[in-house]
């Protein structure tokens, strides 16, 4: 028998209390959607899809025009730029810092997914670093600032296709930043074996043989196009359920198989040897011969692509936001960077190619950037009409796609 | 002021200024309130909320009648014994019982130690037991990263300067390396309350199971132990519960699918589009699961309050 | 060493020490030292790091102070990111003890006065959130700040409340601690000698607990500058990182002994604020006999 004046309450007054409770909670919800943000739901309900092969002219919102010609620059202010880390250089950073006497503040993220939803959230960016897989998003969500392109005369030094890409026709909204593959690297001192060579060098990560030595990357669409690949499936941005069922038994496999680790930082783990064989981007495979610990030289380090071209292809794009507030500043920024000496200086520093027009895989040789064992990390403007390349999915098959990921990371079965 | 009338209520709390301690406590409970509870309900009316259909974003529903649980039951599907997420529930309880278990195995004696039998050097003990509080925890990791790298330090010392050829791959994935690193990084915060309840035991009571012939280890066990359980459960509550949230740890020392536990989930998930709802779920399911233990520390520390006093 | 067994027979040698109840102890001792070797010394071995001449971070090229202020683009001297980290977790350190300690020791005295059961059900909640795990309430905050209307959004603001939300515990805690050892009868004492209920609190009452408030503050302050999960989450760019979260993110991509050398300044800031805070709560409890004057009392454990 609850005492009245004993600790807790006793069944009357628990109900009373409940029942005051259950009342009040609409009253909240009422409150706090009155307080609730504006702009959570986006009006239009599909996206349009741009693909290779039925390329897409955005359209430019009223309320977003771009902005006028022959502004000055803003002064003194800080320029905001969202950005992968260790991607950009930082003396291409520091030269347009003195040129127009301002600040410039990178800051990361680790994939494009935490990157969207973060832009979604109000930050005030300036330039985003973009991929085609987002394009869609980021303009349909009012996120992206259309170009002027009197400020970015620059453009002219980079391959012709850029400036009408199926992606953003009349380049509306984008520049190109970097061009890359996606193969297989390895350390021919931890692995032995050329990779090239195998029938199916994909099914390398699967071997028992380099357990605890190999790793995958970090992003849902790369990491499981690759599985695609090895199985032989072509279609890349597939919606096929059954195909997705068997990219998550392989992942399980791969689990079991060789418990690859799953991050972006293979262009500094395999030079310090924590890895010796892993799915990487070229421009990695690259940038990792400055990793590379005193004593051991780029020969040791190899890259694998398919010869015909006939694997992942893609370019990274910067973008203006919308949010920014220096619009005139992040318009001379994307012309900096597209000035061929400062693209040459940024690719030395992180390794990614930019499609500059004096860039060409025997000048590169030629001058020594790239060692011979590494020419098959060059993107040769071919690759972009045989390769695959991961497109933005529609907000279903994304979420198939996401669950696939989802359970592979939680270690699950 | 009447004292005489005052003197009079000897032994009795003074209830007319009450409003006094309501006006100072208010600023404390409306921001608990405000912060602590209210963002309570914020997750629910994400978890039951819709998502936004071009973005993924997660929309809050406030209102509850119009709640949808599509993706707590998404959730709540995948977390039976035969469910993705499964197996790394099953491995946070695992890892975190694991380092708890070995911060009390490491934890007590030292306590023991400096709270009873240090003498001279107790002071300079105990503050060397405090330091790891003010070094940052990110730091005391990134420490042991470097010295577990492929070419760091403890591989080094592995292969006896050449006798061995030693390659263990510390940072990939090894539940071990995981459950140590955990165990390294809060050992600190058992410790010090540990030191607290041992050092108020009465030697008195330890002296006399001694003379009353008790050896060594029965002394131990039946007079020392029961006399500090309150404040061995408090110590290992305060140490197993912020554990069960840990994520960077290991992310910072294992980079692998294989060693996630539930903090990962909720971290992943947490910005990835259309999957924040089921990191609110995931959040609501480890709130759920601690609420025992963290009601029962409640109680422990209360109940040490009164003791106290 | 030698014992005298109730036979009368004096054993000798190990047994003879091992039956001693008056030995030295020498295991515990062990054990602690090793404990506390293990702990410090790879922190140690970071710092020594710092001042290496090379990029490596675990092969010595030299004594050098290039990432303190040396090297001309990455040392923490002239890289914009690592000083704003510093300063931004300076920043938080403050503003977040300011607020929470003062917030935690009135709450612990209007609680520990006020008898009910909404008190009570505070003392609860508090109690609760001392111990909830971090992320839960990082990604409710989170949640908070991104779908309503608040008058602040993601960054320093977002990030004070939830480190304040997360701390307010502590000096409540601790203070109530001490209002339990010190009891009511200085207050009692004082009004019956006329003073208020106001007057009494401001009087007797805080300056006997301003050891505990002290304490407190350092204590807030260095569990703040070390906070990870609530800063990361509620950050809004690289602006408002700091240091811990600047070197997660720098440790998973390529670190360079800047990072060491970043650690290593947080640490000695941290340092010379407990030293000081030390300090000044031994000269603080110079003559009261009702508080601990060792370092476990600052520590909070009375």
């Amino acid at each position: 028998m609850p005492m009245p004046n004993g600790p807790g309450p006793n069944r009357r007054e628990f109900l009373q209390r409940a029942a005051i409770l259950a009342a009040a909670a609409p009253t909240l919800g009422a409150f706090l959607a009155a307080c609730s943000k504006p702009g959570q739901t986006s009006s239009s309900p599909s996206l349009t899809i741009a693909k290779p092969d039925s390329p897409v002219k955005w359209p430019i919102a009223e309320d977003n025009k771009a902005i006028a010609d022959g502004l000055a620059p803003e002064k003194g202010a800080t320029l905001k730029i969202y950005n992968y880390a260790d991607y950009l250089s930082p003396q291409a950073i520091k030269a347009f810092e003195d040129k127009h006497g301002i600040k410039v503040e990178v800051s990361t993220f680790n994939d494009g997914d935490e990157a969207i939803t973060k832009l979604r959230s109000g930050v005030d960016f300036d330039i985003y670093n973009a991929n085609y897989t987002e394009i869609s998003r980021l303009v349909t969500g009012g996120l992206v600032r259309p170009l002027n392109h009197s400020y970015i005369p620059n453009i002219s030094n980079v391959w012709p296709t850029f400036t009408d890409p199926w992606y953003d026709q009349g380049w509306q909204y984008t520049v190109p930043y970097t061009i890359y593959t996606t193969g297989i690297g390895w350390r021919t001192d931890q692995v032995p074996a050329d990779i090239g060579k195998l029938p199916n060098a994909y099914a390398s990560l699967w071997d028992p043989a380099y357990k605890d030595k190999t790793a995958i990357i970090d992003d849902f669409h790369t990491a499981m196009a690759m599985v695609l690949l090895k199985q032989g499936i072509t279609d890349v941005n597939t919606s096929s359920e059954a195909d997705l069922k068997m990219v998550g038994e392989q992942l399980s496999a791969l689990v079991k198989a060789t418990s690859p680790k799953v991050t972006i930082t293979m262009y500094s783990d395999m030079p310090a040897g924590q890895i010796g064989l892993s799915q990487m981007w070229s421009g990695d495979i690259i940038n990792a011969q400055s990793y590379l610990p005193e004593g051991v030289g780029p020969e040791i380090l190899r890259y694998w692509f398919p010869e015909d071209g006939k694997g992942l292809v893609d370019n990274d794009m910067l973008v203006t936001l919308k949010g920014g507030k220096n619009p005139v500043l992040a318009h001379l920024f994307l012309n900096h960077m597209l000035d061929p000496a400062v693209a040459k200086e940024n690719f030395l520093a992180i390794g990614y190619q930019p499609p500059q027009n004096s860039i060409t895989p025997d000048s590169l040789v030629a001058e020594e950037f790239i060692p011979e064992n590494l020419r098959s990390a060059i993107v040769k403007p071919e690759y972009f009409d045989a390769g695959y390349r991961t497109l933005e999915l529609d907000a279903d098959n994304d979420a198939a796609w996401h669950n696939v990921w989802n359970a592979f990371n939680a270690g699950g079965s | 002021m009447p004292a005489d009338a005052r003197s009079n209520q000897v032994g009795v709390s003074r209830q007319p200024a009450n409003r006094l301690w309501t006006v100072l406590a208010a600023p404390g409970i409306g921001w608990l309130a405000l912060f602590f509870l209210a963002p309570l309900y914020v997750v629910l009316a994400i978890v039951f909320g819709q998502r936004d259909p071009v973005f993924r974003t997660a929309v809050p529903v406030w209102n509850p009648l119009q709640w949808d649980p599509t993706q707590f039951t998404y959730v709540l599907t995948r977390i039976g014994p035969d469910g993705v997420y499964f197996p790394a529930l099953v491995r946070t309880v695992v890892y975190v019982g694991a380092a708890s278990i070995l911060c009390l195995c490491i934890a007590f004696p030292v306590a023991y130690y400096v709270s009873r039998l240090a003498g001279r050097h107790k002071g300079l003990l105990i503050a060397l037991l405090i330091a790891p509080f003010w070094i940052s925890y990110m730091m005391r990791m990134l420490a042991w990263v470097n010295l577990l790298q492929n070419d760091g330090l403890i591989n080094r010392i592995l292969r006896f300067g050449g006798l061995f050829d030693v390659n263990v791959d510390w940072l990939t994935g090894q539940p071990a390396v995981v459950i140590l690193g955990l165990a390294y990084g809060y050992v600190p915060y058992m410790i010090l309350p540990l030191y607290a309840g041992l050092d108020r035991l009465s030697q008195s009571m330890l002296e006399a199971s001694r003379d009353l012939g008790a050896n060594r280890v029965s002394s131990f066990v039946r007079v020392t132990l029961p006399m500090c359980r309150p404040t061995i459960i408090a110590a290992v509550l305060l140490t197993c519960l912020p554990m069960l949230g840990d994520y960077f740890t290991n992310d910072l020392l294992s980079a692998s699918p294989k060693t996630a536990m539930v903090g990962n989930l909720i971290n992943d998930s947490v910005q990835a589009p259309g999957q924040t709802g089921q990191a609110g779920a995931f959040v609501m399911l480890v709130l759920i699961a601690t609420v025992l233990p963290m009601v029962y520390y409640v109680r422990v520390t209360l109940r040490g309050d009164e003791v106290r006093t | 060493m030698s014992v005298v067994t109730s036979s009368g027979s004096t054993l000798r040698g190990p047994i003879g020490w091992y039956r001693d109840p008056w030995r030295r102890p020498r295991v515990l001792a062990g054990i602690t030292i090793a404990y506390l070797v293990w702990s410090l010394l790879p922190v140690l071995i970071a710092i020594m790091f710092s001042f290496n001449d090379g990029r490596s971070r675990t092969n010595w090229q030299g004594f050098s102070f290039r990432w303190y202020w040396g090297d001309q683009t990455r040392s923490v001297w002239h890289d914009a990111s690592l000083h704003t980290a510093l300063l931004q977790t300076l920043k938080l350190g403050l503003i977040a003890t300011l607020i929470a300690v003062p917030l935690g020791v009135l709450f612990a005295i209007g609680i520990d006065r006020w008898r009910g059961r909404l008190p009570s059900g505070a003392n609860v909640l508090m109690l609760i959130s001392f111990v909830i795990p971090e992320v839960l309430l990082a990604v409710a905050l989170l949640f908070v700040v991104t779908s309503l209307a608040l008058p602040f959004g993601l960054g320093t603001s977002a990030q004070v409340v939830g480190l304040v939300t997360y701390q307010v515990a502590y000096p409540a805690v601790l203070v109530r601690a001490r209002l339990a050892t010190i009891g009511p009868q200085y207050e009692e004492a004082a009004m019956d000698l006329g003073a208020s209920q106001l007057g009494a609190l401001r009087r007797v009452t805080l300056p006997m607990l301003m050891p505990a408030i002290f304490a407190s503050t350092v204590l807030v302050f260095a569990d703040v500058i070390d906070d990870f999960v609530l800063v990361r989450y509620l950050s809004s760019g690289s602006a408002t990182e700091p240091v811990s979260v600047k070197i997660y993110n720098t440790a998973r991509a390529a670190p360079t002994p800047a990072l060491n050398a970043l650690a290593t300044l947080l640490l000695l800031a941290a340092f010379a604020a407990v030293v000081i805070g030390y300090l000044v709560f031994r000269r603080m409890t110079r003559n009261d006999e009702t508080t601990g004057r060792g370092i476990a009392a600052f520590a909070g454990e009375t």
